[in-house]
């Protein structure tokens, strides 16, 4: 192994790419336009969004005054213009929520008034619909602003029995969901996948045209012609790729984090780590898969196979846990399944590279493997 | 240095079958320092596979090729060798000087002044940040010349160097060719013009992945009685199938 060798030639696949301005730009320009887009239909406005109350709330006498804080809260949450409401009975709730037909239902027993009387607490049993995490959001806003509108104004309750003013009646959720979660919404999900997305993507592309012109134009076989070892070509490559992909990667990040908001509590050293592992698997598989191709119409065949294939099953889109069981062994061979989880560890919980051991071994496992096949074809002039 | 300074090359019986072709058979040769040694015979003969399995491209199937006294393949003798391929084989992208700099760093020269030396060899020293895609085909096979002689290699070997190129160019071509052999440079060069040999000092003629013959231009006319050399390679291309 010689390391001047190897920086020679990562130093020419650095100048090449600086030398191809348009390639440059659009290492940079094409994740920041797909992350807008995904950004505008992840975080369209909802519209249409029905909730149903069903109200059980018998009331209440405090003092002189007849309270139902039941009916208060529905006549607030039909004011609202964001969605209908309607008030229904608990089973039909059920069934229309479990149809898709409704987003939220409230649920108020009959001891609703008293219960917030005595505890001091407004507590709303919200069972959220929950697949679109953006309504999920909106409406948890709204009902709680509901909520503190239905108590202002009841002076008698905000006395405690003492006489004293008593704290302020804080409203809180106790929400349920029938799919999904409520800490964040989908772009968070989405983006943080997509950042590892973009680096395979590009890297994959442009190794394996890169080393394809090698081959076609014959500075492979003059290569071959010097002291260099197909390993020093390999990791010289890498090296080269690397830059480029680490600069992508900071400039996606920053643009996800400040102009479109995502939750980010991550380590941006841990994310780079992940990063400079899908670099090496992807320059390896982009050397490997360019010997099996005569041409860059073929190389671009590759593209569908081995990057479309793993957006749809390395849970960028759908989450590998509800694939179907014979599907999920072919996800998690595949890279960007490992990086995307550990990515999204990394980013949204902002978990360290040791909380995401298995992914970073897996995602090595597979740089081993890509290394040991690129080594042996990388060797090779003509197939 | 010792005393008896190995042969540049010298192949001994090689040969080379690929699936059922048979591209070398039994070929045997022998190159003399600071010559430059002509290897002629028709499209398909086993030129570029003689010149490829001189450096190390191709591992032969019997026999064996000697390079300064090292059996072939030998990546670490290659820093000692030039290669140039048929196409000229560069990086589009990049500039003249980013290319010569990139073949002469492999091969383990980073000296500047080496690489504007070769590029004035080749009078392209004003053009040294052109990309190479700014150039006509004569400049690149020039680039080409000066990327495999920057790092001031002891043999070169050139497959066909002057295919596509023009007269002028490839007159300019022998000259540069002749002042490398003055600097002790051994220079291989493959070709199938005949009026090229004439500018070799020794010739071998090939076919059929054999050598027919071996000599100076003169000493082969001569030998077959002909007067020119085209006429000289027919008759002993009649010669070695009337032994057969």
């Amino acid at each position: 192994m010689n390391m001047s060798r190897i920086i020679i030639l990562a130093r020419r696949v650095a100048q090449q790419l600086v030398a191809d301005k348009r390639t440059l730009a659009l290492i940079i320009v094409v994740p920041v336009i797909l992350l807008t887009v995904a950004g505008v239909l992840i975080r369209v406005e909802p519209s249409g969004l029905s909730i149903a109350v069903v109200n059980q709330d018998a009331g209440m006498v405090l003092g002189t005054q007849s309270i139902n804080l039941g009916d208060r809260l529905t006549a607030n949450l039909q004011n609202f213009e964001l969605f209908d409401t309607q008030l229904m009975a608990a089973d039909e709730a059920k069934r229309k929520i479990e149809d898709g037909e409704l987003d939220a239902v409230i649920t108020l027993p009959p001891d609703f008034s008293a219960q917030v009387a005595q505890s001091r607490q407004l507590i709303l049993n919200v069972q959220f619909e929950g697949s679109n995490p953006t309504v999920a959001e909106k409406l948890r806003n709204a009902f709680e602003q509901v909520g503190d509108q239905a108590l202002a104004g009841l002076a008698s309750l905000q006395v405690s029995d003492s006489g004293n003013p008593a704290a302020a009646i804080e409203t809180d959720l106790n929400a349920t969901y029938l799919n999904g979660g409520e800490e964040f919404d989908t772009l968070d999900y989405t983006a943080s996948a997509l950042i590892g997305v973009f680096v395979f993507l590009f890297v994959f592309i442009l190794t394996s045209i890169s080393f394809l012109r090698e081959r076609l134009a014959g500075t492979l076989e003059r290569l071959q012609a010097t002291p260099i070892q197909p390993l020093e070509i390999i990791i010289g490559y890498m090296l080269g790729f690397l830059i480029f992909g680490l600069l992508q990667g900071v400039i996606t990040l920053l643009y996800t984090v400040f102009v479109l908001n995502i939750h980010y509590h991550g380590n941006l050293l841990n994310v780079f780590v992940i990063e400079s592992l899908l670099v090496v698997v992807s320059v390896n598989l982009g050397i490997f898969l360019s010997t099996f191709a005569r041409n860059e119409f073929q190389v671009l065949q590759f593209i569908p196979l081995v990057v479309v294939t793993q957006v749809f099953l390395g849970g960028v889109l759908w989450p590998i846990e509800e694939m179907p069981g014979w599907l999920q062994p072919i996800a998690y061979m595949m890279p960007l399944t490992h990086a995307n989880t550990a990515l999204r560890a990394i980013m949204m919980t902002g978990e360290s590279l040791g909380g995401v051991w298995v992914q970073v071994l897996a995602l090595v496992a597979i740089g081993v493997a890509v290394i040991g096949l690129s080594a042996r074809t990388a060797g090779r002039v003509r197939m | 240095m010792s005393n008896n300074p190995p042969e540049p090359v010298k192949i001994e019986g090689v040969y080379k079958k690929f699936g059922t072709v048979e591209a070398l058979r039994g070929l045997s040769l022998s190159i003399r320092r600071g010559e430059i040694f002509g290897v002629l015979g028709p499209n398909g003969a086993g030129k570029s596979t003689l010149i490829r399995s001189i450096v190390g491209l191709i591992k032969p199937d019997q026999g064996r090729v000697m390079v300064l006294g090292e059996a072939m393949p030998n990546k670490p003798i290659l820093s000692r060798l030039g290669y140039m391929t048929q196409a000229s084989a560069l990086y589009d992208d990049l500039t003249v000087w980013q290319n010569v700099a990139f073949f002469a760093g492999l091969m383990g020269c980073q000296e500047d002044a080496k690489i504007q030396a070769a590029l004035e060899l080749v009078e392209l020293a004003h053009r040294a940040d052109s990309p190479i895609r700014t150039l006509s085909g004569g400049m690149r096979q020039r680039v080409s010349l000066a990327s495999v002689m920057a790092h001031q290699p002891e043999i070169i070997l050139l497959d066909e160097p002057t295919v596509g190129v023009d007269p002028q160019l490839r007159a300019q071509f022998w000259a540069h060719f002749r002042r490398l052999t003055e600097q002790g440079i051994t220079i291989i060069v493959s070709s199938h013009v005949m009026d090229e040999a004439e500018r070799c000092d020794r010739l071998g003629f090939i076919r059929g992945g054999q050598l027919l013959a071996e000599g100076s231009a003169d000493a082969l006319r001569q030998q077959a009685g002909q007067a020119n050399l085209e006429d000289a390679f027919l008759w002993f291309a009649q010669q070695k199938e009337v032994t057969q």
